[in-house]
C-alpha cells in the first residue's frame, strides 16, 4: 500500500483508468479515519484530546494500491481535480439512448400522422368535384 | 448484497448508514472501462448497499454523492452537505418567485 500526497495520488489514478480500458476495473474506496491505531485514538479519547478526523482515499486496479489522506483544508482542491479525472475516463458508459429513440421516433410518427391526415382530406375532394359535374 | 433500484433511495439510505457509523462506514467505487460498467457501494461492514449502472447520466449523479461523502468524511458526520445547501437554495428561489406572484 503506498501513501502519496493527494496530487501524485491523482497522476497514479489516472495511469490506473489509462492502463484498465481494455480490461480490468478500478476500484476506489473513500472512508473516514484518523490514520492513528486504535491505542493511540484510545489514549487521546482519555485524554481530552480532540481527534483530528481525515479522508482516506485508496485506489487499486487488482494489482497496486495507492492511497491519500486528506484533511479539511485540502480535500475541496481534491474534490475538484479527482472529479475532472473521473470525468475524462469514464467515458465507456452509455449516454442516454431512450430520449434518442424518443427523438427519432417522434418526427417519425409526426410524419405518419401527417400522411394519414391529408389522405382523407383529398379524398372527399374529387367525389365533390364529380358531383358538381 | 443489496442492489438499489432508485437512485435517491440508495443516496438517502447510504448517507444515514454513514451518519450512524462513520467511523466503520466505507464508500467504494468501481468501474469497468471493458464492460462500461460502474458500481457503488456503501457498507459499515454489517449492513451493504449497492447500486450499479452503465448510464452516462448516473455518473453526474455519483460525482455528486461522491462530493457528498467527502464533505461528511473531512468535517463530520453532522457537516451541512451540499445537498441541504443545495435544497435551500431551491426554497430561496421558490419563494422569491412566490413573492413576484403576489406583487
Amino acid at each position: 500500500m503506498v501513501l502519496l500526497q493527494p496530487d501524485p495520488f491523482l497522476n497514479e489514478l489516472t495511469s490506473m483508468f489509462e492502463r484498465s480500458t481494455e480490461k480490468g476495473s478500478v476500484w476506489v474506496t473513500l472512508k473516514r479515519s484518523s490514520m492513528k491505531c486504535k491505542a493511540t485514538r484510545k489514549k487521546m479519547e482519555t485524554a481530552g484530546e480532540t481527534i483530528e478526523y481525515r479522508c482516506l482515499v485508496r485506489a487499486t486496479d487488482g494489482k497496486k494500491t495507492i492511497s491519500t489522506s486528506l484533511s479539511a483544508r485540502d480535500y475541496q482542491k481534491f474534490q475538484a481535480s479527482y472529479a475532472t479525472v473521473l470525468k475524462a475516463h469514464m467515458n465507456a458508459l452509455k449516454k442516454r439512448e431512450r430520449k434518442d429513440k424518443k427523438k427519432t421516433a417522434e418526427p417519425e410518427k409526426k410524419q405518419a400522422s401527417s400522411k394519414k391526415k391529408s389522405e382523407p382530406f383529398k379524398k372527399p375532394a374529387p367525389p365533390a368535384s364529380k358531383a358538381s359535374q | 448484497m443489496v442492489y438499489i433500484a432508485s437512485w435517491d433511495e440508495f443516496a438517502e439510505r447510504s448517507v444515514q448508514l454513514f451518519r450512524a457509523d462513520p467511523h466503520s462506514s466505507r464508500y467504494v467505487m468501481k468501474y469497468r472501462h471493458c464492460d462500461g460498467k460502474l458500481v457503488l457501494k456503501v457498507t459499515d461492514n454489517r449492513e451493504c448497499l449497492k447500486f450499479k449502472t452503465d448510464q452516462a447520466q448516473d455518473a453526474k449523479k455519483m460525482e455528486k454523492l461522491t462530493n457528498i461523502f467527502f464533505t461528511l468524511m473531512v468535517r463530520g458526520p453532522d457537516a451541512d452537505i451540499s445537498e441541504a445547501s443545495g435544497k435551500e437554495q431551491v426554497e430561496q428561489v421558490a419563494s422569491k418567485k412566490g413573492r413576484g406572484r403576489r406583487q
